[in-house]
């Protein structure tokens, strides 16, 4: 998740600066194991498989980057960029865990978070993300480019998966809207630092950087560690007129039934 | 100045999802599902096939014709228009009501997964969006257009309708 932020192949910042960025790593990197810890003793990770799977990633990976950092200074850089990369992509299996809890309730659409979080990645990564890449000659640009435009895309998606979820009268639980807002809070502060970062100086940006990549991830980790401290029941879903709940194959048949109907219709 | 955008675009995703997450959602009825009548019930054949007689333009057509009534033909045409979106919006929201009902006991297990949940996806957003055409249509030209294309090149349907039939039909064996 990009704990050293990605000034890490640039020159970090010298004296406090370097000193309070990787305290806050550290720190980031306890949360993670706290939050692994406790989903294993409250099987809190059954219900959230892929959230976990992706901070057991995010865990071992910051295990080896600080290795590598200690033990091979100079490979740091290159397997920097190339976790920082990969993590980019893997936070999109944090938005399906979402998009997935936020309609398993209802047989009809249960697929419908998921199919959003991938339409939208698509469309949104062959015309916005892409050319990011493409355009750029330098490679520092290009990667915070990358970055930013990946933020936004996941914005979209999670502002997107809000909306339906009320539209649809979804009640997200304590561990979803935890899960959510902690998100929302991580990428908000990336897209900041991210297009602060594209603007400023690249001396002065690297200071802000290196603080700020790693205070984004650990807020993110202690909303999540909060909202998953134990695993919280979906509240009650409201009752709408006669229907008070009934099988998926009841649903898929009244389904089927309605589009047929419909089609009769339009074959006339 | 797009560094300016970007802040302001994380600032008001921030606000937004505050903002979503503080306002609790109402236990009612959404307000735009109960303002349209719903269908008397899904599985009342008649109410379905009321369809047949609003959207038959032979009444129209024989007052028009036969009895040389131009000015009670379009009149009926008028009042079967109407009938037509009320019959289409209450279509609508009976489907809204079956895509909203939770399902009776929700599996806590995520592996747990009915098979078929893409197949109902498919046919969810296949119904909305056919039933938003169809109102479209019947609200510029009326009920008896003749523009609405034929959706019989599209597979599946019968074939998704016979296989949850075939899975409803064998949990209904294996149940008793």
């Amino acid at each position: 998740m990009g704990e050293r932020g990605a000034c890490g192949a640039c020159p970090s910042p010298a004296g406090y600066m370097h000193i309070f960025g990787m305290v806050i790593s550290y720190g980031a990197w306890l949360l993670e194991g706290l939050l692994i810890l406790r989903g294993a003793a409250t099987r809190v990770f059954r219900v959230f498989p892929l959230f976990y799977s992706y901070i057991v990633y995010i865990f071992c990976c910051s295990l080896g980057m600080y290795l590598i950092y200690w033990l091979r200074p100079q490979a740091y850089p290159s397997a920097y960029w190339i976790y920082y990369l990969v993590s980019i992509l893997v936070e999109f299996t944090v938005l399906v865990e979402m998009s997935d809890q936020i309609f398993r309730p209802f047989p009809a659409i249960r697929n419908l978070g998921r199919a959003l979080t991938i339409v939208i990645s698509i469309a949104l990564g062959l015309v916005y993300i892409l050319p990011a890449i493409l355009g750029s000659t330098h490679r520092r640009p290009a990667l915070l480019d990358f970055a930013l435009r990946a933020c936004v895309t996941k914005v979209v998606i999670l502002a997107v998966l809000f909306y339906a979820a009320r539209h649809y009268g979804s009640k997200l639980g304590r561990n979803v809207a935890g899960l959510m807002f902690g998100f929302s809070i991580y990428l908000a502060m990336n897209i900041a630092w991210l297009a602060a970062g594209k603007a400023f100086d690249p001396a002065l940006s690297s200071n802000i950087l290196w603080v700020m990549a790693p205070l984004a991830f650990a807020l993110c980790l202690l909303v999540w560690t909060v909202s998953l401290w134990e695993l919280a029941p979906m509240p009650s879903l409201r009752p709408i007129s006669t229907a008070t709940g009934r099988d998926s194959e009841a649903v898929a048949l009244e389904l089927t039934r309605l589009d047929s109907e419909l089609s009769k219709l339009l074959h006339r | 100045m797009i560094t300016l955008i970007y802040a302001a675009i994380a600032i008001a995703f921030l606000i937004l999802v505050i903002g979503l997450l503080r306002k609790p959602q109402t236990d009612e009825p959404d307000e735009a599902l109960t303002e349209k009548s719903y269908a008397p019930s899904i599985g009342n054949g008649r109410w379905l096939h009321l369809s047949e007689r609003i959207f038959d333009p032979s009444d129209a057509r024989w007052l028009a014709e036969e009895l040389s009534f131009p000015k009670l033909a379009k009149a009926l045409m008028v009042e079967r228009k109407r009938l037509a979106i009320r019959w289409l919006e209450a279509l609508q929201a009976s489907f809204e009501e079956v895509v909203r009902t939770p399902e009776l006991t929700p599996s806590e297990a995520p592996e747990a997964r009915p098979v078929g949940s893409w197949q109902m996806l498919w046919l969810t957003l296949r119904f909305k969006i056919l039933v938003s055409y169809t109102l479209l249509v019947v609200k510029l030209f009326g009920p008896y257009h003749r523009l609405i294309p034929s959706f019989s090149w599209v597979p599946f349907p019968r074939g998704s309708e016979r296989s949850f039939r075939r899975a409803a039909l064998a949990n209904s064996r294996s149940s008793h």
